[in-house]
């Protein structure tokens, strides 16, 4: 899907992620409720997750997107640190 | 990545116990699943006194309570959400049928306190001896990397899944 296709909570969710997570190398935000904006699926792969618990990692994700989090149904949320 | 997963989990446990350890300290967020609750900490009536059913007194008492728990919506004969079916399904797998399952939809102060006390916004959570493991993605990876296995091995819960390799082996 082109990036010309996003819908606007995708645009804002990865717009929110580039700033709290400046070292990010890859950020995609899927609307996964068919477009409603009820669920989302994050992927981020940053620097800033290294040697984080996977818990730890999530938890830094829902801090960052605790606002848009309170207007959504469910979030999925997959994060890594890029291979060294 | 296994071995810093694993001894993550342990770190995770310690923070948990400081955060359990102060009652009354308000957390610092309580983020609603959308479902029209309202935002903020004050409103389950402050969280950290009281007996009510989302106490922190109350959730501890709940995550305690067994080895395995898991906070879902429905049951694990009828789950009502797909990422608590998961949970249930991959429990499953591993052939743990015995735990205790709490389904949120039947208390919203529960619903509400779980969240306050986890620091964590979504449901499933899933409770290893009494510490917050994670929820329906991070189950997922620890069954996918084998480190669902080893958890349960610390709990002495040992996974099926080591007597269906055990069989495959023998063939």
């Amino acid at each position: 899907r082109g990036f010309a296709s996003q819908t606007d909570g995708e645009s804002r969710l990865t717009r929110v992620l580039r700033e709290k997570f400046p070292r990010a190398s890859a950020i995609k935000v899927v609307d996964i409720s068919g477009g409603c904006g009820a669920m989302y699926e994050i992927h981020i792969e940053s620097e800033e997750f290294r040697e984080k618990r996977t818990v730890q990692q999530h938890r830094m994700v829902n801090q960052a997107l605790s606002e848009e989090i309170k207007h959504m149904h469910g979030l999925r949320i997959f994060t890594s640190a890029p291979k060294p | 990545m296994r071995a810093a997963v694993r001894t993550g989990w342990r770190i995770g446990a310690a923070a948990a116990s400081a955060l359990r350890g102060r009652a009354g300290r308000p957390l610092s967020q309580a983020a609603g699943e959308g479902s029209g609750t309202e935002g903020g900490s004050g409103e389950s009536g402050g969280g950290g006194g009281g007996g009510g059913s989302g106490s922190r007194e109350a959730v501890e008492r709940l995550v305690r309570e067994h080895p395995v728990v898991v906070f879902m919506k429905g049951s694990p004969a009828q789950p009502l959400c797909g990422f608590s079916n998961a949970v249930v399904q991959i429990l499953r797998l591993h052939g743990v049928e015995d735990y205790r399952a709490h389904d949120v939809l039947q208390d919203p102060d529960l619903r509400q306190g779980i969240k306050d006390y986890s620091n964590w916004p979504t449901i499933p959570q899933v409770y290893l001896n009494g510490e917050f493991v994670g929820g329906c993605d991070i189950l997922l990876q620890m069954h996918q990397n084998g480190d669902l296995v080893e958890e349960l091995k610390k709990l002495g819960i040992r996974s099926a899944l080591l007597d269906a390799e055990k069989d495959q082996e023998k063939k």
